[in-house]
Order: C-alpha cells, then structure tokens, then sequence
C-alpha cells in the first residue's frame, strides 16, 4: 500500500479546503447551497427585480419582487441632511467631506504626535463647525436645530471624540494616582459610569441636568447630550489607556525617574507614547462602538441619520418601503465602521509583527 | 505477524514544497529502545510525529504492529491507542487534576470504569514517584514532576510502543534527571522506545541503536558504543564533537 | 512657606483633599441648586409618590399590573421585563455566538466564509438601525386575517405571534421556570461535578431520571395550583373579528428586541469564542489525539472546556454590555425599565428620584450579574502557575 508523492495540484488544493473528509465536504455543500441560495435571492431581490428611480413609484408596492430604490432617489436628501435649508446642503456635504478626510489623515502615522493631532483635528472641526453654522462671509447663519442627517451623526461623533479623549487621559492617569484617595475616587466615578447604559446617560443630561444647573450652566439640549457622551465614552477609553499603561514593563517609569525626569515629562514623553501605542487597537475599536452608537440621539430626539431614515419611509408615498431604507442607511453605517475597524484589525495585524 | 513494531518504508513528507523527509528507511522490533538525535530543523520530531500520523506523510508508508498508517481511520485509531506519546512542553491537560489527565483516555477510549482506572493510574504515578500530587492541578507542580505525569498519562493506555519527543529540553536542568530516571526504568521493563534526544549519557546507557539524521535523511544508524566512538560519517563526527565538545 | 509647599507628605495631602472635596461642593452646590429650583417650581422631592397608583397602564407584564397599582410595582414591571428579555437574549446570543465562532474555526472554508460575512455585517451596523429593522419587518408582517398559520394551532402576523398556552397564572409559570432551571442545574452538576466522579454510570442515570420525575410532578402541581378558574387548561389561539383571542401572544416589540439583540450580540460573542480558540496552543489537542481520544472528544473534553476559561474574562464584560443595550426597546416601544423610568418621568414629574432609582438598579444588576460571573469565573479558572503553554 506505499503511496508516491504527488506535488499538490489546484485540485488537490481545493480537495484539502472543501473536501478533506466526509464531514468537511457535507458542511461545504449544506452551507455552500445556503449561501447561494441567499445570495441569489439577495441579487435577484436588490439588482434584478428592482427598480431604480423615483419616477416608476408607481412600479413597486406591495407583493413585487424587487426592492424599490426609488425612494432613495426622491429621499436621499432628506436622508442625508435632514432638515438642513435645502438650498445650503452643499455646505453640509462639503463639512462631512472635510471630516472625512481628517479621519482619514489621521490613520497616517506621520500625524501621530501629541502636536499634530489635536491640531489636526481642531482645525478640522472648527472648519466643520463654521460650514455647518455659518453667519461669516456671507454664509447664511443655520443653527443647531436644523441640522440633521449624516452631518449631524459625524458633528456628535467628532466632538464626543474631541471632548472625551483629554478627558480620558485625564481619568487615566488619576485612576493610577498614587495617592489613594484620588485612585479610588476616579475608580469608583469609572466603574459606575461604565455599569450605566449610555441611553440613560445622555437621557439624564437632556432631562436631569436644567434641574440641578444654575440657569446659565444649562446650554442646548444637543450640547448637555454630547457632554454626557464624551463623559461615558472618557469612562471606557480611560480603562483602555490605563491598561495601555499597565502593559507597560515597569522598567521603563523607574528608568525615566532615575533620570530625574518630572512627573509631566515621564507621563508625556515616556508612559503615554507607549501606552497609546499598546492601546491602539482597542482604541479604534472604541471609536467604531462610539460611531454606531451615536444614532441612540435619536430616542433622545435628534434628527440624525438613522432619524431621518425614519421619517424617509414614514410618508403615505413610501411607508412601504422600510428595508430600501434601512439597507441605504445601513450601507452608510457599514462604510464608516467596515472601514474603521478594518484599520483596526490591520494595526493591529501591524504591531503584531513589529513586537517580534 | 513478525517482531516488528515499526517499520517505515520509503517514506516522504512534505511542508508545502520542502522536501522535509527525504526516503526514510527504519525497521524497529519490540522492545527495541532506539535514540534519534541530530540537528535541528534535520526532521527528527516530524519523524516521530509521523509515526502516530500527528503529521501527515506523502509518499511510502508506515506499519506500526503489522497495522498499515494509511488514510483509514479505524487503522489510525488503532495505532494511537497503542503508541503512548511524551512532548517536549509536557501538554498535560491543565483543567483537569493529575489523576483525570490520566483516567481520561483509559475511561472514554478503553472503556473502563472509573475505579478501574483509577487504581491503574494510581499504579503508574507511583512508578514515576508522584501518588501524592493525583488531586492536584497541572499548574501546582514543577516542571519535571509535569513531564513524569505525563509518561504516567501516556502509559495508562497500555501502549506496546512509547514515543519520546524531546521530553528533557524544555526543563530546568536539576529536573532532567528525575525525568530521565523514569525513561531508564520504563526501558529496563522491556517497553520499545523511540526517543528523540539530545541527552547523550541516556542514549549511551539504554540505547539498542542510535539514528542520526540531518537535513531529512538518515545519515547514520549504529550501536551506541560504535555510535558515538567511531562514527563514520563527517556529518556526525561534526555532530557530536559541538554537542560533546564542551 | 516654600519649604511645606515642597513637602510631599504635605502635598500629597492637599492634592487628596482638593481632589474629594471639589468633588463633593460640586455635588452639594448641585444639590442645593436643585432644592431651589424645585421649589421654585412648587414641586414637592422624596419617594412618597412611589404609593401613588400610576393612571396608567403597560402593554406587557409578567405580573398582574392594572392602572390602579402604584408606581412602585410598575418599576418591578419594567425590572422584570429588562431581566426577562435580557436573560432571553443572552442566553440565545451566547447559543448563536458558540456556532459562529465554531464556524469561524472549523476549518472548513465555507462554514468560515458564513461565519465571516455574519460577524461583518452584523457588527458593523448600529444595533438600534436593526432593531428598527426587525420592528419593521415584524409590524409589516400580514394583518391577524391574513395571518400566517401553523397546523392551526400558532399563528404569525404584524399584531404579533399566538401560540397555543396554558390557562394559568403568571405566577406559577414563573415558579415552574424557577423550577427547571433548578432541574437543568443539578443535572449538569451530577454530569460535571467531582463528588460524583465514582458513581456508577447505571445509578447516575437513574439519579437523572428521578431529578426530571420531581422536577414533572414539581410542573404539574404548579400548574394545577395556578389554574384559572372556569377556563379550559389548555387555551389555543383563534381568530375571532380583527384579531385572534386566547393563546399566548408574544408581542413584536418583544420578538424584534429579542431577535435584534441576540443577533447583534452573537456577532460579538461570535468573536469572542473564535479567539478563545485560537489561543489556545496546538499541544493540548495533539496530546488528546496521540492518546487516542476521537476529534469530537478532544473538542468536548479538552478544546471547549479550554477555549471557555480562556474567554470567560471578556465574555463577563459582554454580557454586562449586552444587558445594558437592552435599553434600546425604548425606541420601539417595549416596556423595559428604561421606558418604565421615562414615562413615569412624564407622568409624575419627579424626575431625579425616578433617575437615582434607574441608576441604582442598573448599578446593582449589573454588579450582582458581574459578580455572580466572576465567582464562576474563580471557580472554572486554571489552578496553578506553573503552565507552560
């Protein structure tokens, strides 16, 4: 029974993934029809059967086939910019671009510097803010609660990160305190936040906070709400920082101190860089949870994406057609956080080469 | 059926296009203890590891007691109920205690009830001079007292045949020898063994034949004593006067 | 005066004190700011309107709840659907989770793509956006006339699921439950634990076998204690006008949360298991099979058991964040503890007593399911710290 050696071929090659034994090769072929099965459906549902324009309304309804885009064609900017003037929408459009790029920018190493980023990112945002709200060179003034859509979900996710990462480098390095009384206070602020769900959170800063506030401390509902969330989002990537920090070889603050090093210099120049660094993966990870849970401003009452979603089907005209919707805004969603944590895995990928 | 407990014939293996087992030809009889040593990278583990078809071989073949290697299920089965197995990292099941580590395969592969095997494997950790540890886990014990328990394990299923993959080098060196005094005890009641090695004074005293192998092939196979003052081939002169040398 | 600013006992000291003490006026100037402008709108504060009956009433309760029962009870109403739904739900995220992640590792490349392309699009989307999703899906369903029926005895429709139930309380289901789980429990702990390890298997079977004879008889009294008088034990659901009658009526608000969350939630446990596997080192499984043991027993009796300690840190994170995204049935209607704060928010206008009561109770749940977890967790965990693996 000697056997010879063959070189593996293409064939042998797909035996060995599909069909090495018999259990292998009937789960390839129970989940392989599944699959197909899906997809066609899906193609035949989405591309095949679908119609494409607004004009054709008349086409779909009730018990057709394919899926009805029309009704991204005649709502797309509602979707988009909610109740922004539909005349200045360009401005919109133009400030989610330009947010855009500062997100992208800022997956460029070279920006990774104490300096660089929070420069970037100020600017950018500032650039973002005077778009949107306008009232300079000749820019018609359009406030807070006219903006709506994508804009609206990037200026909260923008100024939760912008707000919550000093701050949670601040509850960082309390929280590691060697002073007692300080650690345990932080500590027990973080862990309570973290055990809170994020919708009470923002529900306690829209409807607690003009209670307890003197009258001029109380601001817009939108600005308290997204003071709630950076402060739920500081809680969780202080934790992250802070074991960034701890997986660091204790080697390297006691070397910084016998070279007299202050405390400010050590933490900025030596712990920080590095605990960033360890902590980069769960870092982007956080920013993805934080990206999707922005849309639970919408329980809150805010007009963002997933908001304007709603009210795009909630005509007589389309109220038929929930899942174009929600596959459209859905596909809006899964570009932002596929590509952000598609950055994260390949970091991640990244730092796993270079530590060996 | 013949005396024989291993033979390989002819056999080849692959990693993708490395040709890492190059024609390999070993007949081993029962109750022969045979020493594999050689350079790294020079296909010893995987030769050994070949034997209970943990890895895969590509052209030849195998018998293990008259039992053909072969793609057949059933015949691999076989032969790993009758091939007991120590690694170099020991692989003790850290979940459970030292005594289920040992029961485990004699009660779901041989059927035996729990006391049963219990009083077996109770048996086999006194052989290896560790009764007292049976309740506790993996991680309370050292190194050495790891790997014993593991031959323990290994040996719970009765096996005709025992492969050794590197059992010593993962330890502190004052642990090596309570290790290797169960390896001389084992070969002294008459198991076959086929250790890969790169303790000398173990090969020098219980070896039937010792087997050098370099870069995939069999370069030379010999009684200790011819072995190790008279080799023949330059690459093991080489060998051993690095390993030797100091 | 330089040299005691240079003191670091003195320092310190300062520093802490500073720390808690701005702390604390800020919570007490927040306090204060708050009496006035309560008082300022002649509201009265303290927990005296918990007595109070509500006016109004829930559309889904697992005790008995009328608009005349007090506030108090509606909080117990909105406590026990969140731990009703999320126990549902995690239970079925972590089932979900187990055969995704076992996909992702099988080896098998189109079990692996499925699993892929699971994790992916399930991950990446806003758990709310699918849980409008569902709601959607569920509510368009075909009205109660046109409904969907199973053999005649379960029916689907936009107005919910109907299935076939038993006339009796909500209460004695409750204790029935209790009860299975108990049967579940020491049938896993006569399986599992040490003590038993010598049984002979014959007698371990007819333990068994005696538990669920209990745990029966235990179900059938509870039943016949619970019963409604003047009804028939068993009710099945039949149309009758716009809508069916009888049965057990699962609400879409309560399907979609319970669909949205264990799907949502299974692409992370999804995640979760698969890197439990795949840190653990190849030796374990190999040392299984050169002893003989089948590829099912090694992944039973060595892998799972392994890959679960191993993931059991983060999986406890999970589950605390799972059960706090059950929060999202407010935004379609379900009447968790969330929705139960709010609207008696609305209602009552003592908004930061019913806000400390909501706080409070996440507070204590969530560390009461952290701690019940982590004494698992303690108790699974490899001894010893002597491994190399």
């Amino acid at each position: 029974m000697a056997k010879t050696y063959q070189k593996p071929n293409y064939f042998d090659r797909i035996r060995g993934d599909f069909f090495s034994t018999k259990l292998d090769a009937s789960m390839t072929i129970v989940f392989g029809l599944l699959a197909a099965w899906a997809l066609w459906n899906l193609v035949n549902w989405g591309v095949l059967h679908a119609v494409w324009s607004a004009d054709d309304r008349a086409l779909c309804g009730h018990g057709t086939e394919g899926a009805c885009w029309g009704v991204i064609d005649a709502r797309w900017r509602l979707i988009m910019f909610g109740l922004y003037p539909f005349e200045e929408q360009w401005r919109s459009a133009i400030a989610c671009i330009v947010m855009v790029i500062v997100g992208v920018l800022s997956c460029v190493p070279w920006f990774w510097n104490a300096k660089r980023l929070p420069v970037l990112w100020i600017s950018g945002f500032a650039l973002f803010y005077g778009l949107m709200r306008g009232g300079f060179f000749g820019l018609t003034p359009v406030f807070e609660q006219n903006w709506g859509g994508l804009s609206l979900t990037i200026f909260i996710f923008a100024s939760v990160s912008l707000i919550g990462m000093p701050l949670a480098i601040v509850f960082a390095l309390l929280r590691r305190s060697e002073l007692p009384w300080i650690a345990h206070t932080m500590g027990l602020i973080i862990d309570t936040i973290r055990s809170l769900p994020l919708l009470s959170i923002m529900f306690t800063f829209a409807i607690v906070l003009p209670f307890v506030l003197p009258g001029w401390m109380i601001g817009d509902k939108l600005y308290r709400v997204i003071v709630g969330y950076a402060l739920f989002f500081a809680c969780y990537q202080a934790e992250i920082i802070r074991g960034g920090i701890q997986a660091l070889p204790p080697g390297q603050e006691e070397a910084a101190k016998a070279l007299g090093m202050s405390y400010w210099h050590r933490i900025g120049y030596i712990v920080l860089p590095q605990a960033f660094r360890n902590a980069l993966p769960p870092t982007i990870n956080q920013f993805v949870i934080t990206f999707k849970e922005t849309s639970l401003v919408v329980i809150i009452g805010f007009f963002e994406l997933l908001a304007s979603a709603n009210a795009a089907y909630g005509t007589s005209e389309w109220n038929f057609a929930h899942i174009e919707v929600y596959a459209f805004v859905g596909l809006i969603y899964f570009i932002f956080v596929f590509a952000l944590s598609r950055y994260g895995a390949y970091l991640e990928r990244r730092l796993a080469v270079a530590e060996r | 059926m013949s005396n024989s407990a291993v033979r390989i014939q002819a056999m080849d293996k692959y990693y993708g296009t490395f040709h890492a087992l190059k024609k390999i030809d070993l007949d081993i009889q029962k109750g022969e203890k045979i020493v594999v040593c050689g350079p790294s990278g020079s296909g010893k583990s995987t030769l050994i590891r070949c034997i209970n078809k943990l890895e895969d071989y590509h052209g030849g073949s195998i018998n293990v007691l008259g039992t053909e290697l072969d793609d057949n299920l059933d015949n691999i089965d076989e032969i790993r109920r009758e091939t007991g197995m120590v690694f170099q990292h020991f692989n003790l099941f850290p979940h459970m205690t030292i005594l289920e580590n040992c029961t485990l395969a004699p009660i779901l592969v041989r059927k035996q009830s729990v006391a049963e095997a219990e009083e077996v494997a109770m048996g086999f950790l006194e052989k290896v001079k560790i009764p007292e540890q049976a309740d506790k886990y993996p991680g309370q014990l050292s190194g050495g007292q790891q790997q014993r328990v593991a031959i323990a394990r290994a040996l719970c299923m009765k096996p005709e045949i025992m492969l050794f993959d590197e059992p010593t080098s993962a330890l502190d060196p004052e642990m090596i020898s309570e290790v290797l005094d169960v390896m001389v005890s084992l070969a002294n009641d008459g198991m076959t063994m086929i250790c890969v090695t790169h303790e000398m004074g173990f090969a020098r005293q219980v070896a039937d034949r010792v087997v050098f192998m370099a870069d995939g092939e069999i370069v030379e196979e010999a009684k200790p004593n011819t072995f190790f003052d008279h080799p023949k081939e330059a690459r093991t002169q080489a060998f051993l006067s690095q390993i030797l040398g100091h | 005066m330089h040299s005691l600013l240079r003191n670091k006992t003195f320092r310190d000291t300062a520093f802490q004190v500073g720390f808690v003490g701005g702390l604390i006026l800020m919570i007490v100037v927040l306090i204060f700011t708050a009496r006035t402008n309560l008082e300022a709108q002649g509201m009265t504060s303290g927990f005296g309107f918990l007595e109070r009956a509500t006016g109004w009433g829930v559309n889904f309760s697992l005790i008995e709840f009328t608009t005349s029962d007090t506030y108090l009870k509606v909080i117990w109403v909105g406590i026990l659907n969140s731990l009703f739904l999320g126990s549902i739900s995690l239970v079925l995220a972590t089932v979900l989770g187990t055969i995704i992640g076992v996909m992702r590792v099988s080896g098998n490349r189109v079990a692996e793509m499925i699993g892929t392309t699971y994790v992916e699009i399930f991950r990446n989307l806003p758990l709310l956006l699918q849980v409008f999703f569902w709601y959607a899906v569920l509510t368009s369903l075909p009205r109660p006339k046109e409904g969907i029926s199973l053999f005649d005895v379960a029916f689907i429709s936009g107005r919910g699921m109907y299935f076939p139930g038993l006339n009796v309380t909500g209460g004695s289901v409750f204790v029935m439950f209790i009860g299975l789980f108990a049967a579940i429990a020491l049938t896993i702990w006569l399986r599992m634990a040490r003590r038993f390890r010598r049984m002979e298997p014959a007698t371990k079977k007819s333990r068994g076998r005696l538990i669920w004879m209990v745990f029966g008889v235990f179900a059938v009294v509870c039943m016949w204690a619970g019963r409604i008088p003047d009804t028939d034990l068993l009710s099945i659901p039949f149309l009758k006008g716009l809508n069916y009658r009888e049965g057990v009526r699962v609400s879409p608000e309560l399907l979609t949360c319970i669909i949205g969350i264990s799907i949502y939630g299974a692409a992370y446990i999804g995640e979760i298991v698969r890197a439990g596997f795949n840190s653990l080192s190849k030796g374990q499984g190999e040392a299984g099979y050169a002893l003989g043991l089948s590829p099912w027993q090694t992944f039973s009796r060595i892998k799972l058991p392994l890959a679960i300690r191993a993931v059991m840190p983060t999986l406890i994170n999970q589950y605390v964040w799972l059960f706090k995204s059950t929060t999202v049935g407010i935004a379609i209607g379900f009447v968790d503890f969330f929705m139960v704060i709010s609207t008696s928010i609305n209602q009552s206008g003592q908004t930061l007593e019913l806000i400390a009561i909501l706080m409070g109770g996440f507070l204590i749940i969530n560390y009461s399911m952290a701690w019940v977890l982590n004494r698992v967790n303690d108790a699974i965990a490899l001894k010893g710290s002597q491994l190399r693996v």
